[in-house]
């Protein structure tokens, strides 16, 4: 186990410092979600539909599509140069690898949501301060659950030619529970309704995270298997 | 393990790739201070070999016995473009849970990296990945190497200093598989030679003293 956790570190040091390099996937991550969030804002007919209707909807939107650059890259750059193969052939376990990409993948995204949230609420003009510290918890729950399936189909993927192209086709779909819950909840946060009205939701997504994580671990080396 | 018992035992080993066969049959041992030079065509399974000796691919029928710790040398570097080279090789230490500054700064000193060990990997030539990719390949002091092409990209002067240094290993007890195209370069590091044809393996035939390149020359004509 202690083996394990180290070499897990490791990994995601090596994948943070890469992205602090080279900020690849983190700037492309955000001008996606300044442009989503500005988009959505200017679409709609505001003598119609009030920003706040469409917040929640916009909020998740964006996190999920400038997420998926974020685990589109992290197998990418094992691509280059093959360096999977150099992992590969140190003795960690191979879950070391899972657990590793998806430390910093939760890292990542959790940068692009960041940087997003002040933005969410300068466009939409929506009081989310005062139910911070919930909807923080809200947005950590469902993301779990999405970086965890992201981490092992991008593992999948990225030895095929579209890997681009096939990370979002397979993801979708796992996406849409984790991802319909997060949208209720912070809707329903946004209206001002307590949290204790909101268990059953986070029950869900609190099941999503641990079949989606226990998954995602326990198959992640049949994906790495050439 | 007592010296002489093989660090690498391949029994039977067959791999296709949908319906090509790609290898047929192998086996093959290699034992501590053995320096097998492989040989063969192009597209007769080398690399697919040592893929699966390496345990990166698995193999369709047969089976590979590794009793010591593996480094490796393949087509790609299996280092990080955005990384130093100093940082690619504490990483790989890391992972092999070797921890000493001082063995990757004595590697890269071996592989003449020193003056550029703090510069990307993305900026270095074709030569000098390669370097780099043997000291990553070392690093953790390996029992037993497999190498492909690992001259490919060297000028003369790194050749023969990498060719000193596989030859120091041997000596040393390191088993190690090489596959190459340059066998001139490699006359006074190989003890052995076989060649693959068509995913099947030839003899074992030990150099002692031979020239590997008249040998291979011999082996084709008896093939021809």
């Amino acid at each position: 186990m202690r083996e394990l956790t180290r070499a897990a570190w490791h990994i995601a040091v090596k994948d943070l410092a890469i992205e602090w390099r080279t900020k690849t996937a983190f700037a492309s991550g955000l001008v996606f979600a300044v442009l989503v969030l500005a988009v959505l804002f200017f679409s709609r007919d505001p003598t119609a539909v009030s920003s706040q209707d469409i917040a929640p909807g916009a909020i998740w939107v964006t996190f999920t599509f400038a997420s998926m650059l974020g685990l589109n890259r992290a197998f990418l750059l094992e691509r280059e140069q093959r360096a999977l193969d150099g992992i590969l052939l140190t003795p960690i376990p191979r879950t070391a690898v899972f657990w590793g990409k998806f430390v910093a993948n939760l890292a990542f995204v959790g940068a692009i949501q960041a940087v997003s949230l002040p933005l969410f609420v300068l466009f939409y003009d929506v009081p989310i301060w005062a139910r911070l510290p919930e909807l923080v918890l809200v947005i950590v729950m469902a993301t779990v659950a999405f970086v965890a399936v992201g981490t092992l189909l991008s593992a999948m993927v990225v030895r095929t030619r579209y890997a681009e192209l096939m990370l979002p086709l397979l993801l979708l779909p796992f996406l849409v529970p984790p991802l319909v819950s997060g949208v209720q909840v912070t809707a329903r946060l946004l209206e001002g309704r307590p949290l204790s009205d909101l268990s059953g939701w986070l029950r869900l997504i609190a099941g999503f995270d641990l079949a989606f994580v226990t998954l995602a671990a326990s198959l992640f080396h049949v994906v790495l298997d050439e | 393990m007592p010296p002489s018992e093989p660090v690498l035992v391949a029994t039977g080993v067959a791999r296709r790739f949908a319906y090509r066969r790609v290898l047929a049959d192998v086996s093959l041992a290699v034992s501590p201070g053995q320096a097998l030079l492989l040989v063969g065509p192009n597209g007769a399974g080398k690399t697919t070999l040592l893929r699966v000796l390496a345990g990166l691919l698995r193999a369709s029928a047969g089976h590979v016995d590794r009793r010591a710790p593996l480094g490796m040398v393949a087509h790609d570097s299996m280092l990080y473009p955005a990384l130093s080279a100093r940082e690619n090789l504490r990483f790989f230490a890391r992972l092999h849970g070797v921890n000493g500054r001082g063995r990757v700064d004595a590697l890269l000193e071996q592989v003449g990296m020193t003056q550029r060990a703090d510069d990307r990997v993305g900026t270095f030539s074709r030569g000098m990945l390669q370097r780099v990719a043997i000291a990553r390949a070392l690093v953790h002091e390996p029992g037993l190497l497999l190498l492909d092409e690992p001259l490919s990209g060297l000028d003369d002067a790194a050749s023969r200093t990498l060719a000193a240094l596989l030859g120091a290993l041997r000596d040393r007890g390191t088993a190690m598989i090489i596959v190459s195209h340059q066998l001139e370069l490699l006359r006074d590091v190989g003890t052995h030679i076989v060649r693959l044809a068509d995913g099947r393996l030839g003899p074992v035939e030990p150099l002692a003293g031979r020239d590997p390149v008249e040998v291979f020359a011999r082996q084709m004509q008896g093939m021809g």
